[in-house]
């Protein structure tokens, strides 16, 4: 009996020692690591830009997808080193920091509108008519509104579905903050945000679930990020700009939406743009960082890591957006972002002069 | 009066629709059995259980990072709630009448119907808030809340079932209280705590909630248990959002790993606690 008691004793001293190994592993490598968290719609691209920097630097950087929403409260709780968001911070939402916050865009998005229709013909749009369709007042695809934007196309009397996202999410911020521009109906009615009360339609949860509604229900329109329309192989329509153009969304297309006036703090809405070759539902999508990045403990070794990583981003970084259907970021915007970049400080002084940025 | 032939007919007829309700019951489970194994097991291969996660469009990779995780969240998760659960399963059984017994009795039975994001939420508050970051070590508080009312209870039940003249035979021949638990209750009662244990490891296996605000997730592999890890419920559910069928696909076969360690988990269980 007393052997059995040593021999469990021993094993519970095998086991301890085996947890503190865990516990005990030093941190020598913390300063290699950073972390990411929020918009689920750059989550690829991330995914790969990071795979691609680790092997390039050996830093590894852990980015998850927890929406745009959860990407801004985790860097206000400071549980991680750069948040992630499709919609820019609100100067409201900047105040509720208790330090200054810093917007780096990364790449550009689009907000496509795909449909359910036999022979899945591509149509042209009106923004009046996307956003009838959208408040309910359009209601069988052979209106007369539709079909004389769409000569030649024969389009059936078939009852207009309309499906939308059932979650908070960026991508209906910008789809709504697009129809508030084009519609003062909608901005009255409806309004623009993450989630809104859609005077009609089905929900979907996350573009996943708009995608698969929009698959099963002949007659059905929804709003996706390109890259899910793309994968599905649904149809995409053709939006008219503000310049009178029917504009397809590709990536070239989407990249021009942000060949227009942009301020230094890269905080706007692109929808609806002035530029003569963009696709009207377009958005960037930006990395928010803390300013001064000595807070809560954080060594110069991790600010230098975070700046060298955005600098990155922004130029070597591009190469990897359009393979995978991200418009990349145009050169004036750039500009603007190593700007931004070179404003982070750590104590008070400059990071970038520290990593060798001229 | 209704004829003999005709009673027997009509017992006959109803034990038929109730066989048949019976077998229809387990229609879903198979049926969720033939889809994962249908699309999941082309996928798994020697690389898809040793190798790292790549990124989209590069063939190959796997799921390593995710086992690993899964395995060492489930492992901190034992160590927390084993000796905790066990404990308060033998106070449960030893003072089952007593005003404590009950109260504890009560809070661990509302625990169990604690939704499983809510735990998340706890451990994050507990955990993730003070030490400032994501870590497995708070994942895996948020598994052991979630096991401990199991094992409390699977060990309260089975020492319970325990004949006590047993346990008089112990104390007559003048072994300590103490003793009598340690060698004589919890031996006779062992098979009956560890199918209680696995029955808890089957329960948190796949959870996905509670670890999202915890765990966090890792594309890296990771051993420190205070740096953010993966699990396999957090890459499925990543996977599956994804717009891309080679991830839905992974998505898939890391499912039919889950699905079929969870259930070799139930049918050892099975196995432990019907043996004498």
């Amino acid at each position: 009996m007393k052997i059995s008691i040593s021999q469990s004793l021993a094993k519970l001293i095998l086991l301890f020692g085996f947890l503190f190994q865990f516990l005990s592993i030093p941190v020598f490598s913390q300063d290699r690591e950073l972390l990411g968290a929020g918009a689920t719609f750059p989550y690829v691209l991330y995914s790969k830009m990071f795979d691609a920097y680790y092997k390039q630097t050996n830093v590894k950087v852990n980015y998850q997808s927890i929406g745009s929403g959860g990407g801004i409260r985790q860097l206000k709780e400071k549980t991680v080193d750069f948040g992630a968001s499709d919609a820019f911070l609100s100067d409201e939402q900047l105040r509720e920091f208790d330090s200054p916050v810093l917007h780096i865009p990364t790449c550009l998005g689009a907000v496509v509108i795909t449909y359910n229709l036999p022979g899945n013909p591509q149509l042209k749009l009106t923004p009046d008519v996307i956003a009838d369709i959208f408040l309910g007042k359009i209601k069988k695809w052979n209106d007369p509104r539709i079909t004389n934007l769409n000569p030649g196309i024969n389009l059936p009397n078939l009852n207009i579905t309309v499906v939308h996202r059932s979650d908070g999410s960026g991508t209906t911020f910008v789809f709504t903050d697009y129809l508030s521009k084009v519609s003062n109906e909608w901005a009255q009615k409806v309004g623009r945000g993450t989630s809104v009360a859609w005077p009609v339609g089905l929900g979907g949860k996350g573009n996943e679930g708009v995608t698969g509604l929009v698959k099963q229900i002949p007659g059905a329109v929804g709003y996706v990020e390109l890259i899910y329309a793309k994968q599905n192989k649904l149809p995409q329509a053709l939006v008219k700009n503000k310049s009178g153009k029917f504009i397809n969304p590709e990536l070239s297309s989407i990249s021009a939406a942000g060949k227009t006036k942009i301020p230094d703090d890269t905080r706007i809405s692109i929808t609806d743009t002035d530029a003569e070759d963009g696709y009207p539902i377009s958005s960037f999508t930006w990395i928010l960082v803390y300013k001064e990045q000595n807070y809560k403990g954080r060594s110069l070794e991790r600010a230098k890591q975070l700046v060298k990583l955005l600098w990155w981003i922004v130029h070597e970084g591009q190469a990897y957006t359009e393979p995978l259907d991200y418009a990349k970021l145009p050169g004036e915007v750039v500009k603007k972002a190593e700007k931004i970049i070179k404003s982070i400080t750590y104590n008070g002084k400059p990071v970038y002069q520290e990593v060798g940025i001229k | 009066m209704q004829s003999y032939t005709f009673r027997i007919a009509k017992s006959k007829i109803i034990s038929v629709i109730l066989t048949l309700v019976t077998l229809v019951s387990t229609i879903p489970f198979l049926l969720v059995l033939y889809f994962i194994v249908k699309n999941g097991i082309s996928v798994i291969n020697w690389e898809f259980i040793t190798h790292l996660p790549t990124p989209v469009g590069e063939p190959g990779g796997g799921i390593l990072n995710a086992l690993v995780g899964t395995v060492i969240l489930i492992f901190i998760a034992l160590i927390l709630s084993v000796p905790f659960g066990v404990l308060v399963g033998i106070f449960l059984a030893e003072k089952s009448g007593s005003k404590i017994s009950f109260f504890v009795r009560m809070m661990s039975e509302i625990l169990q119907g604690v939704p499983s994001i809510v735990v998340g939420i706890i451990a994050y508050l507990w955990v993730v808030k003070p030490m400032g970051h994501f870590s497995a070590l708070s994942g895996g508080v948020a598994l052991g809340i979630m096991m401990l009312p199991v094992i409390i209870k699977s060990t309260e039940e089975i020492l319970k079932l325990i004949p006590v003249e047993i346990k008089e035979a112990s104390l007559a021949l003048g072994v300590p209280y103490y003793k009598t638990i340690l060698r004589v209750m919890l031996p006779a009662g062992l098979s009956g705590i560890l199918s209680g244990i696995l029955a808890g490891i089957a329960r948190i296996a796949g959870e996905t909630a509670p670890l999202l605000f915890t765990a966090f997730g890792n594309p890296f592999l990771n051993f420190n248990i205070l740096k953010p890890i993966s699990a396999m419920s957090l890459l499925i559910f990543n996977y599956a959002i994804s717009p891309y069928e080679d991830w839905w696909a992974k998505a898939w076969g890391a499912s039919c790993i889950l699905v079929f360690f969870v259930l070799t988990l139930n049918v050892i269980t099975r196995i432990i606690s019907s043996r004498k």
